[in-house]
């Protein structure tokens, strides 16, 4: 899966683009955050590996914005486990097991976009890096 | 020790355990390392000096150097600084020292630039004036914004809340009285051995505050249990790995080393209020902290620790096994630490101005007002700012002789059209200090001052501060 980030406008935000798609295109999209107001919109999404470039396209062309935001990492080695990051995260992806280890879900985090841990981190152990060749296959969507 | 005591008491816990093992492992901004670095050829009488860019200081003679944790780099500052240093050194990478010197007849080198590792140091010693805060605060921040500090990362309106220290592992916690702590006291020291060298700045064990002073060997020391650390827009610092054993001498500490979390108390403060007492919110045990969540007032709050529950443990398991294994002998100090020292503030012959201080009385209006009848009264009174209030006196608003002007100009008259709803504005007992900071940030030219039901007290404006702070 690859998570792209969507940003619709205040001219298109009232349009059901996204269902539009997922039914022309039969592809699962699923849907991880969502802002969304009469101003416009920004979604975070998760779409499979080999449909990305269908999908940006399509949503492309109807004149939404699409990015791909990077994935947020720990870095094991220099992560001390002192939990400094924990509460700033809004979805919880961070968390303090048993033996007080702190465990981090990429599932859950909102990668980049968010990003509210990254500067909290002592160690400077938290960084984002790019999803693997998912920038380049998406630009092909142009 | 805690568990045997609750199940079978003190007196046979006190027969059946000689020493209780502790250990905490969380920042300690008051630590450094002394190094001497040889004699170059010819020889330099170092004034100034940076290893990695970061600044030195040389309090001594020709060569030796004090790395204090808190010093930035000046390239990257609040990335990189003396913590990470000491870290770069100690886990054995060659460092880059430059200094200067104005040369004398004995020492006539005036600058020098080499590479060293910490083998080609001649002494290489942590020497931590303040360590192993007994407990500390719980930080959060009543701010409208996110603010960086010391204690982390804290979100606007109470939104998180950060604390340090290991609890009932903490060293200090355990022989709150310091019968078994003292000058000589060995101790795991970042990853070795090292010692108590005496009470810490600030040492203050009345209220249960107290401090040590440590020295250790660095060149044994390892970077799991000495890190380097930034904290974003506050500086850089040093993590330290600290471990006590306490030797159980008599029932008394039997029972003091059975300290648990829900018996250790701090208060949470209020870290948005820029002064040195700031308002204490509320009282929460170490039990609470360390389950994630804290109740203030009305509020339940996400809390996490900054400092290292698990490498706090891993330090009391390692000291466990030195001793078991023959290899760490304890000691007794040679002087207790003090029991009854007072930590004083400081003593400020200037007077610190605080808003209070230049504050003038509001020139009011309220909303229903015609902007005309404004206009004149920015006249009458020769002011620029008319703060709008409620029928009790409470702000609604500001508006400027600039947004009178404009509204005269494009023919509008009804003030609710023109008001500024959206005030920054100030406290009685706040730092003239900070308040000026606030208006330069905000690029305006007066704060009105309120209570804390907003009700408006006066004005301060920047021609005021500027006659008082002469800027
Ligand atoms: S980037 Fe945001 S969502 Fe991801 S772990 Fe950090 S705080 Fe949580
Ligand atoms: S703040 Fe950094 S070092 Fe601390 S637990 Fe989080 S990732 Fe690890």
């Amino acid at each position: 899966m690859v998570r792209i980030l969507l940003r619709f406008s205040e001219n298109i935000v009232e349009k059901p683009i996204t269902s539009q798609i997922i039914l022309e295109l039969r592809v699962p999209i699923n849907i991880i955050t969502a802002h969304v107001d009469s101003k416009g919109g920004e979604v975070l999404a998760e779409v499979p590996d080999e449909s990305l470039v269908k999908v940006v396209k399509a949503f492309r062309e109807r004149g939404a914005t699409v990015s791909i935001p990077k994935l947020i990492e720990i870095d094991s080695e220099k992560c001390i486990s002192c939990g400094a990051c924990l509460t700033l995260c809004p979805v919880e992806a961070i968390t303090m097991d048993e033996d007080a280890s702190v465990v981090f879900n990429q599932e859950k985090c909102l990668g980049s976009t968010c990003s509210a841990c990254v500067d909290a981190c002592p160690s400077r152990a938290i960084k984002s890096v790019k999803q693997n060749n998912s920038e380049l296959t998406a630009n092909k969507a142009h | 020790m805690k568990r045997l005591v609750e199940s079978s008491g003190v007196e046979v816990a006190f027969r059946e355990v000689d020493v209780v093992t502790t250990g905490t492992f969380g920042a300690m901004c008051s630590s450094g390392a002394i190094i001497n670095v040889g004699h170059s050829d010819p020889p330099i009488k170092i004034e100034n000096a940076w290893i990695n860019d970061v600044p030195i200081s040389h309090p001594g003679a020709a060569v030796d150097l004090y790395i204090g944790a808190t010093a930035m780099s000046e390239r990257q500052p609040f990335e990189y600084g003396g913590g990470h240093v000491i870290e770069d050194l100690v886990s054995g990478k060659e460092v880059e020292l430059k200094a200067t010197s104005y040369g004398t007849d004995c020492y006539p080198r005036a600058h020098v630039k080499t590479r060293l590792t910490k083998d080609d140091l001649n002494q290489f010693y942590l020497l931590n004036f303040r360590n192993c805060y007994q407990r500390y605060n719980c930080a959060v921040n009543g701010r409208d914004e996110t603010i960086y500090t010391y204690m982390g990362k804290l979100l606007p309106r109470l939104r998180n809340a950060t604390f340090s220290g290991a609890g009932e592992l903490n060293p200090l916690m355990n022989d709150p009285d310091y019968e078994t702590i003292g000058i000589g006291t060995r101790i795991f020291l970042g990853g070795a051995q090292g010692y108590v060298i005496g009470e810490g700045t600030q040492h203050d064990p009345q209220n249960r505050f107290g401090t040590i002073m440590v020295r250790g060997d660095a060149t044994k020391m390892s970077p799991e249990f000495l890190r380097g650390a930034s904290f974003t827009r506050y500086g850089t610092t040093l993590y330290v790995g600290l471990g006590i054993p306490i030797p159980i001498l008599n029932e008394g500490l039997a029972k003091k080393t059975a300290i648990r979390d829900e018996e250790i108390f701090t208060s949470v403060v209020d870290y948005g209020v820029p002064r040195k007492d700031r308002p204490k919110l509320a009282q929460v045990s170490y039990k609470e902290l360390k389950s994630g969540k804290i109740t203030v007032g009305d509020k339940r709050i996400r809390v996490s620790s900054l400092s290292s529950l698990k490498t706090a443990r891993k330090i009391a398991g390692t000291l466990k096994s030195w001793i078991a294994q023959g290899e760490f002998f304890l000691t007794a100090p040679v002087e207790r630490l003090p029991v009854d020292s007072v930590f004083k503030p400081m003593r400020q012959t200037e007077e610190t101005p605080f808003v209070a201080n230049v504050m003038q009385e509001a020139v009011t209006c309220s909303e229903s007002e015609a902007v005309q009848a404004i206009a004149e009264r920015i006249v009458t009174r020769s002011v620029n700012h008319i703060v709008v209030v409620d029928g009790n006196g409470k702000l609604t608003g500001i508006v400027t002789s600039w947004d009178i002007t404009r509204a005269l100009a494009q023919g509008k008259t009804a003030l609710a059209d023109i008001v500024t709803r959206r005030v920054i504005t100030a406290k009685l007992n706040e730092p003239l200090e900070t308040a000026s900071k606030r208006m330069a940030q905000h690029n305006i030219s007066a704060l009105p001052v309120i209570d804390n039901e907003k009700k408006v007290l006066g004005i301060v404006t920047a021609e005021d501060v500027s006659k008082l702070l002469g800027r």
